[in-house]
């Protein structure tokens, strides 16, 4: 009996997470010349993508996505379809609101329309909250860390060879997503890895079909 | 569910093309001339062009691929770029593949059960009852080019498929183009070329992912 307190206290240690340390550069003013790793648009962009689904490291399928992007109004229209064209998903958010155009099964809940559309902005715009902490992590890359408004925490991390990584954290300190750049030179977004910790985890391998700037639409 | 959907858009891409390969009734607005000629087809292929276009794109997006076709039941579907991916039936086995990590790997999706009931329906359609399944009203339009336009009667495809208009060359008598419209501003072109009827087709286009 006297191990079940133990038993619970321990279970309760490790479901407790914390954010990994970042440790400030030594003196304050190189912390605030240190320079933040930006893989995010600096302009408003559409992207076609191959997405390969995998759960459990199993390829189970793949479909195209289209996003449309707007750093600057925060602006996101996304679409995704077969490969033999047929639209299974289609919707838009801007500040405050989300439509969802066209939803069709499993794609037609709520949650997963907020989920990809959160996912897409984690991926393309600069978070939202303010700037937390900059430094380095124990493995010595460059990171910058943002506090968002609902309790998140985006980790944006640079390594000079493997390139940049983006890391969500629940506020509790849980990891929910990583988003990796696989490609360190030419076109950031030609390949991108997202692994997402859910219920059950599954990634995304997001392959660059096209892109293009978008001026006057 | 998600399958199933897919495949009935799939089933509508080939079957449209089985039923209609020879299409030398262009002219006639008899559909059962359109069974008597379904009945002369033993093989078919062709190359196609899709172009999809949807208001968040600025251009059609392009696809290609080619298509094989061998009486009575066996198909193969395939994509070239920009993403590769082949469906093949044969001897009542059913598999899609996907090109992953430079290799062909199944899809896991548990489509290959669903796929095998929808393209029972596929078989009504190639024995040329196209003017008697129920999931489709057809009509013929002779002008310039004959455009036979199917549009769906049943629940099944709420939603997803407004219409479809098919349009046959007059001159070659053959399928020119195949177009799915989902809606005002989201529909699919398919454009077929070097069609080829009743030519030998070796059986492991149906067997082999490659």
């Amino acid at each position: 009996m006297k191990g079940i307190p133990l038993l619970i206290l321990t279970i309760f240690l490790l479901s407790c997470q914390t954010l990994p340390l970042i440790n400030s550069p030594l003196a304050p003013a190189d912390e605030k010349v240190l320079t933040c790793p930006s893989p995010f648009l600096k302009e408003r962009y559409r992207l076609v993508h191959a997405i390969e689904t995998s759960v459990a490291g199993k390829t189970q399928s793949a479909v195209i996505g289209v996003t449309l992007a707007d750093p600057f109004t925060r602006f996101v229209s996304c679409a995704v379809m077969t490969v033999e064209g047929m639209v299974l998903f289609e919707a838009e958010s801007g500040p405050g609101a989300l439509k969802v155009n066209r939803a069709l099964p499993p794609f037609d809940s709520m949650d997963f329309a907020k989920n990809m559309i959160e996912d897409i902005k984690l991926i393309f715009f600069t978070p939202d909250g303010k700037i937390q902490k900059k430094g380095n992590l124990p493995d010595g890359t460059t990171a910058c860390r943002y506090h968002e408004e609902n309790g998140d925490w985006i980790d944006v991390i640079t390594d000079k060879s493997e390139g940049i990584a983006i890391k969500r954290y629940a506020p509790g300190g849980i990891l929910k997503r990583q988003v990796k750049f696989n490609k360190t030179t030419g076109n950031i977004y030609q390949s991108i890895e997202l692994q997402a910790n859910e219920a059950f985890n599954y990634s995304l391998l997001m392959t660059l079909i096209e892109a293009e700037p978008v001026k006057n639409e | 569910m998600r399958t199933r959907c897919n495949l009935n858009y799939f089933v509508c891409i080939i079957g449209i093309f089985l039923v209609l390969g020879p299409a030398n009734y262009a002219g006639a607005n008899d559909f059962e001339q359109l069974r008597k000629d379904s009945a002369k087809i033993k093989t078919i292929q062709a190359h196609f062009v899709q172009k999809k276009s949807m208001k968040i794109l600025s251009r059609p997006l392009i696809s290609e691929g080619r298509f094989y076709y061998v009486a009575p039941d066996s198909f193969r579907w395939e994509y070239f770029k920009p993403l590769r991916s082949i469906v093949l039936a044969y001897k009542n086995n059913t598999k899609r593949y996907i090109a992953s990590g430079g290799k062909m790997v199944e899809d896991q999706t548990g489509g290959a059960q669903a796929l095998k009931i929808v393209l029972g329906e596929v078989a009504g359609w190639m024995s040329g009852k196209f003017d008697q399944n129920p999931s489709f009203a057809a009509t013929i339009h002779e002008g310039a080019n004959t455009i036979i336009t199917l549009t769906p009667v049943g629940k099944s495809m709420t939603g997803m498929i407004e219409k479809i208009e098919i349009t046959l060359s007059q001159k070659s008598t053959t399928i020119q183009s195949v177009k799915i419209i989902e809606s005002a501003n989201n529909f699919t072109q398919i454009n077929f070329d070097n069609v080829e009827i009743n030519k030998t087709i070796n059986p492991s286009v149906f067997q082999v992912a490659q």
